[in-house]
């Protein structure tokens, strides 16, 4: 959610649930992700998110390692997740 | 594609100003300092804090807080924009400009044509040095006369105010001397890899 | 076997006319906007949306806000808090007028949501604003009379900023598997013999259902509160899997 004042407030991956949505055209909040520097899996709508103006930079809640990143450009859509081992989505 | 509909009364807070040549395209002016940070904001002790300037494998300086300090000091004045739309006219800031580092440890020739900023949080961005140089850009350590706020980069941030303000890497600490440019963390991810406001160079492919 | 894998693929979120069918004054500073939707598909309780205003200038804001409605809802509701110096919470609460319209997508979110197909019991945790999206699911249950043991855990500023409060009143007092615990942090009304105090790892233990029963924990505020809430009851040996959280911007809603 883009915050009113613009100031330094984390949100968590909730808030980038409709870009990401653009990218994986399902869901992506309810999946599960794995650290890669530290190996925790958690939900991605509970990773913390920063930038969010600018795109969304999901970091893990537990090492602070960036786990995923996603922009929206008029150009397209990027997403970079170096920082995950999987992503995992379970049967709806 | 269909125009949006217009939100009835809806008025932008930030206040244009007829101040056309100053304000870049597609820019809003503010008097707000906006914060985006790409990470957390780190609570940098000032002893230990450091300052590092590097070609390849070797150091060519590195600066202490106190030893920081003791350089040449510039003030500058002048507008920030954002690529996320707003622009701060009027903003001041004092640190030591890039050529006064340069000179502090006798550079004559800068010698690599580029040079990646890395800030704290995994943060770069990627600048050439021609655009550092010249009294282009800084590193910033107070803002409107009073040190720099965590919030906004302090203790230390890079200043290069002629390009979108994602290129002033809040919390720098290391400046890499690069032969070939290579692309910075949202350089990376579909923005521009320059970034000049007055050509709206936003996105890659803009 | 490719065929099955994605059973029920979400449609596309695109971008639809609002238009503001009534607005209700919750609090000095809190609106709900009933909203009829051009292409909507409903939502499931916790899920939000985004919005989207243009000025005539082309200027535009995005926001996002929790949905305060039950999927039973004709109308899609929206709380909003007015924020001080905010650029869309004002222009929500006190300038707009039923009849103007707005650009929403959604529904949006998978992860913060709750029917009562996914049972009980369930304990929901908000700070200030964060209440909103927690009251669709409230409001999911009520309907549906299921009777899921469920507590809300609700901390408020005062009484005056305690949203929905007549309507939380009165589903508690019909409904002996709901119970509203209010906490007043910074002013109580005269007599009031509820607590006084933000939320600390006490108040949990004695407010939620114990860690064994294994309750579906949800917690929805600013970042601070719901990474202290979240913290006490891992504490308290609640499973940390089985506690959601939403954060929330200054904004609230």
């Amino acid at each position: 959610m883009v915050t009113e004042n613009g100031s330094d407030l984390v949100l968590d991956g909730n808030a980038a649930a409709g870009l990401l949505h653009e990218i994986f055209v399902t869901d992506t909040t309810a999946a599960q992700i794995q650290c890669d520097a530290c190996g925790s899996i958690s939900a991605v709508g509970s990773l913390r998110l920063y930038a969010a103006p600018m795109g969304a930079v999901l970091r893990c809640t537990h090492c602070d390692s960036i786990v995923m990143r996603a922009v929206r450009t008029p150009h397209g859509r990027w997403l970079e997740m170096s920082g995950a081992r999987y992503l995992r989505f379970s049967l709806a | 594609m269909d125009e949006p509909p217009i939100s009835r009364g809806f008025r932008s807070r930030r206040q244009e100003q007829a101040l056309k040549n100053r304000v870049p395209p597609g820019q809003y002016v503010t008097t707000d300092f906006p914060v985006l940070s790409a990470g957390p904001t780190p609570q940098i002790k000032l002893e230990n804090w450091s300052l590092t300037l590097q070609l390849g494998g070797s150091v060519l300086g590195k600066w202490t807080w106190a030893e920081f300090e003791a350089l040449p000091q510039t003030t500058i004045r002048t507008d920030i924009h954002c690529v996320t739309k707003w622009s701060k006219l009027d903003t001041t800031w004092q640190g030591v400009t890039i050529d006064n580092l340069f000179k502090a440890v006798g550079l004559a020739e800068p010698p690599a044509p580029y040079i990646m900023a890395h800030c704290e949080g995994a943060y770069t961005t990627n600048i050439p040095v021609a655009d550092l140089v010249g009294g282009q850009g800084m590193i910033a350590t107070r803002h409107e006369g009073l040190p720099l706020l965590p919030l906004h980069g302090g203790p230390a941030r890079l200043l290069v105010p002629h390009l979108y303000f994602w290129k002033s890497g809040k919390w720098v600490r290391r400046l890499r001397f690069m032969e070939k440019d290579e692309r910075g963390f949202w350089e990376s991810l579909g923005y521009h890899n320059y970034g000049d406001p007055w050509k709206e160079q936003r996105y890659d492919g803009d | 076997m490719a065929t099955e894998t994605l059973a029920v693929q979400a449609p596309r979120i695109e971008w639809q006319l609002a238009e503001v069918r009534n607005i209700v004054i919750e609090t000095y500073r809190v609106k709900s906007l009933l909203l009829h939707l051009s292409k909507w598909r409903g939502h499931l309780p916790g899920q939000h949306v985004d919005i989207r205003l243009t000025a005539e200038d082309g200027y535009q804001a995005q926001r996002s806000y929790s949905i305060a409605s039950p999927p039973e809802d004709k109308l899609v509701t929206l709380t909003v808090e007015q924020v001080d110096n905010g650029e869309v919470s004002p222009y929500l609460v006190s300038d707009l007028r039923p009849g103007d319209q707005f650009e929403l997508r959604g529904p949006i979110g998978g992860y913060f949501v709750w029917t009562v197909a996914m049972g009980g019991p369930l304990c929901l945790v908000a700070g200030g604003s964060g209440v909103v999206p927690l009251m669709a699911m409230l409001r999911h249950r009520d309907r549906r009379k299921r009777g899921v043991p469920t507590v809300l855990l609700y901390s408020s500023r005062s009484l005056e900023d305690v949203i929905y409060r007549e309507e939380l009143e009165a589903m508690a007092r019909r409904d002996p598997d709901l119970r509203v615990v209010n906490t007043l942090t910074r002013k109580q009304p005269q007599g009031w013999m509820g607590h006084r105090r933000r939320i600390d790892k006490p108040l949990l233990a004695e407010a939620c259902f114990p860690p064994e029963t294994n309750p579906k924990t949800f917690v929805c505020g600013s970042t601070p509160f719901v990474e202290s809430v979240s913290r006490h009851l891992v504490e308290l040996g609640h499973d940390p899997l089985a506690i959601k959280t939403e954060r929330f911007g200054p904004s609230g809603v």
